[in-house]
């Protein structure tokens, strides 16, 4: 595998943070439940359930 | 483990990935689709008892991600066989992701999947709204493995090992909240 540079790893590993999409999805699920939007909300807890599981095999 | 180098090498990753996927999202749909099945049960039930039990188990869920009660989940506790993927990989991850998107049929490592479970249980909401639900669970359980294989890091599960207890936590309270908002507030 080619080493990346120091810079392009920092951006990758900022875009691959496990956070990042727990914390979009979460304000998805928490908005869509303010706007009274329930299949959005359901798809958004769907998926934040869903990516609870990672790592788990 | 899907992505490491050596006897795999001469299939493209990303295609077992994009496979592997499809499996977890077809899982998802068909447990989903059997909760919608089962929601039917749940309808005689008044909208405020549906609605109280489902705040209760999302509650319940969180204290325990925080630690705060202990209560063993029920779930099959047990790895699926890595034999699936040793002689066809591309059925092989089809089906090891199809497993692993039931949800049923290994280890459940968090307790949000109940509440989503519950919760589309007890709302009965139509079959496509159900299905929808389903379908995120799978591509929720697939962006975990893509954001793997994007990162290319030796050292991923330990981050993701580092990170679980945020990822839970955080999971569980805003889940907790969604559906308080939705269910008892709106």
């Amino acid at each position: 595998m080619l080493q990346l540079t120091a810079p392009a790893g920092r951006v990758r590993r900022g875009l691959t943070e496990p956070l990042l999409p727990v914390a979009a999805l979460a304000l998805l699920a928490v908005a869509a439940a303010a706007l009274d939007a329930a299949v959005l909300c359901w798809a958004a807890v769907g998926a934040l359930a869903g990516f609870a599981l990672s790592g788990s095999v | 483990m899907l992505f490491s180098p050596g006897w795999r090498a001469p299939i493209r990753q990303g295609e077992v990935l994009a496979v592997f996927s499809l499996g977890l999202v077809l899982g998802g749909t068909l447990s989903a689709g059997v909760v919608w099945l089962a929601s039917g049960l749940a309808a005689p039930v008044p909208t405020s008892a549906r609605a109280l039990l489902t705040v209760l188990v999302a509650a319940v869920a969180a204290a325990r991600e925080a630690g705060l009660v202990r209560l063993p989940l029920l779930q099959n506790s047990r790895q699926i066989p890595q034999e699936v993927l040793m002689h066809r990989l591309r059925t092989g991850s089809l089906q090891f992701g199809f497993e692993m998107g039931t949800g049923v049929r290994t280890y459940v490592s968090a307790s949000s999947p109940y509440v989503l479970a519950l919760g589309l249980l007890l709302a009965h909401m139509s079959a496509p709204a159900t299905l929808l639900a389903g379908v995120a669970f799978g591509v929720g359980r697939a962006l975990s493995a893509a954001l793997t294989y994007w990162a290319r890091s030796p050292d991923r599960d330990m981050l993701i090992a580092a990170r679980m207890t945020w990822v839970k936590n955080i999971t569980a309270l805003s889940v907790l909240t969604a559906v308080t908002l939705l269910l008892v507030v709106g």
